[in-house]
């Protein structure tokens, strides 16, 4: 593969609870590439949404280092160009990552609009217009622009699902995490929904994917991870993990899933 | 047990219980509205995120420590701390004994301006009976609100924080609008908990309406009849209020189904 740009480097990550009773992450070490589509697999309690939540700090690791953009998020504090300890902003690097959850996340009480320029206007200072010109910009990408007035619980859990997407993208991140986003979505509707996510993965935006949707690990993925007990257990390209998997557990695990 | 003749001696103290409902309402608003406001300050108190020892908790290049005595105090919180105990004493100890030490020991030693609210309200009785009753129901209500803004489904904070929301800004934009509609309605019986509870300032000469009632009883020898009028107008005060509130309750969660 061509040498690209590494945008987040994680080495040795650890979640421990119970005092070390419960090892949810066991020392994961990967590199994230830029324009990299990365679909982390494995079975339930294996550790992969821990990961992606370690990701942008949504969990805090017991050990190891998340570096993005050159600065360890998992430390409180960091050394600035003049050598001095200052404080590592935690909200600053969250703005560049996107999270989509599982579970949508929208906010109830606001429109889908409202949704949508809330973080651009008080964390970016966007103007209020120039925020909505953009939202709806995005929105009318997933096909949902005449909708930008209702409320999330009158919409359906794809369309909620896409909304949250674009809502994710309205800060302009450099990488897009999604936690499961198809799992609680009824089955006609997880098409809608990897369809964004496909068009996302063409436009070269760098994800990093958590699924069960073996099919979109196939075919949009460039990198797969295969996770267990908290370990990172096999990598590779799809065609490696899917045609070849070398790891028994990965084979069990494909033989049950395939 | 009761006589026409004994209602009609009565009813010649009828100003009393006149004075006694004006005394009740009045020792009830002002106990809600401070105790709300105190109530307020010890649930941003308990929710707080004041750690001045957190420097303890990190190692010499800025990691968090793992675990161990160092970690423990480094996530003491000394305002929520405060805040915990007085809600806890309050919660524990009879109104009574509250009541009599704030007006004979706190307020004992204390000039309190003498002069009559209304022209009969005896200020320097009134005043303490208040903030009896404030500083009692504010630890409720404390717990009140807080309830309200945990009951929040932590996938909102996690949103809002994805997006790059300081934790200010999650609690006034997604938390507390949220939170609003659960807290009111157990703040509005709060309130009749309170009309009711209020009773309890006959014991250090507040004219509200059981302290009517001892006087008539003085007066007329009958406890009775006194008794029943207390009884009616006290149900004439809480029971349309709690009806109220039903009501508003109501047309509040009929918003959810939009």
């Amino acid at each position: 593969m061509a040498t690209r740009d590494s945008l987040i480097q994680v080495s040795g990550l650890k979640k421990y609870y119970n005092k070390g009773a419960i090892k949810a992450l066991d020392g994961v070490t990967v590199d994230i590439n830029r324009g990299d589509v990365m679909v982390v697999i494995g079975p339930s309690g294996s550790g992969k949404s821990t990961f992606l939540r370690s990701l942008n700090l949504l969990e805090e690791p017991t050990g190891g280092s998340i570096v993005f953009d050159g600065v360890d998020i998992t430390k409180k504090k960091m050394r600035n160009a003049e050598g001095k300890l200052v404080k590592v902003d935690v909200d600053q690097h969250r703005q560049k990552m996107g999270m989509v959850f599982q579970h949508f996340n929208l906010f109830p009480h606001m429109t889908i609009l409202d949704n949508m320029t809330l973080a651009p206007i008080q964390v970016k200072h966007m103007d209020k217009s120039a925020a909505e010109e953009k939202a709806l910009a995005l929105l009318d990408r997933v096909g949902l622009k005449d909708r930008a007035g209702a409320y999330p619980i009158q919409l359906s859990g794809g369309q909620k699902q896409r909304v949250a997407i674009v809502r994710a993208l309205a800060m302009e991140p450099e990488v897009m995490l999604f936690d499961e986003p198809t799992s609680a979505l009824d089955p006609e509707m997880v098409g809608e929904v990897l369809e964004v996510m496909k068009q996302l993965a063409r436009e070269g935006m760098t994800m990093v994917v958590v699924t069960h949707e073996m099919g979109f690990a196939r075919e949009v993925g460039n990198r797969v991870l295969f996770m267990a007990d908290g370990k990172l257990l096999e990598e590779g390209t799809p065609e490696d993990i899917f045609g070849h998997p070398q790891h028994p557990r990965l084979q069990d695990f494909l033989s049950k899933v395939l | 047990m009761f006589t026409a003749a004994g209602f009609a001696k009565t009813w010649e103290y009828i100003d009393l219980f006149k004075q006694g409902l004006v005394c009740t309402i009045s020792l009830s608003l002002l106990t809600v509205i401070f105790g709300f406001l105190l109530a307020l300050i010890l649930a941003v108190m308990r929710l707080s995120n004041v750690c001045p020892f957190r420097f303890l908790g990190l190692t010499a290049d800025g990691h968090l420590r793992e675990q161990g005595f160092l970690t423990a105090v480094s996530r003491f919180n000394p305002i929520s701390f405060i805040a915990t105990v007085y809600v806890e004493i309050f919660r524990a100890t009879p109104m009574l004994v509250q009541l009599f030490i704030i007006y004979f020991v706190v307020f004992g030693g204390v000039d309190i301006p003498s002069f009559k609210l209304f022209g009969f309200i005896r200020f320097e009785r009134f005043l303490p009976g208040v903030v009896a009753l404030a500083m009692n129901s504010g630890a409720y209500l404390s717990e009140i609100i807080r309830a309200g803004i945990q009951s929040i489904d932590g996938g909102q904070t996690e949103a809002a924080r994805s997006l790059g929301l300081s934790q200010t800004q999650n609690m006034r934009f997604v938390i507390l609008p949220q939170a609003i509609k659960n807290i009111l309605p157990p703040i509005a019986n709060e309130f009749v908990t309170i009309i009711k509870e209020s009773s309890i300032c006959y014991t250090i000469g507040v004219q509200e309406i059981m302290y009517a009632v001892t006087s008539t009883k003085g007066a007329t020898y009958r406890i009775a009849e006194p008794l029943i009028i207390a009884t009616v107008v006290y149900f004439c005060l809480t029971f349309p209020t709690s009806k109220i509130i039903a009501y508003f309750e109501r047309r509040m969660s009929r918003g959810d189904k939009r």
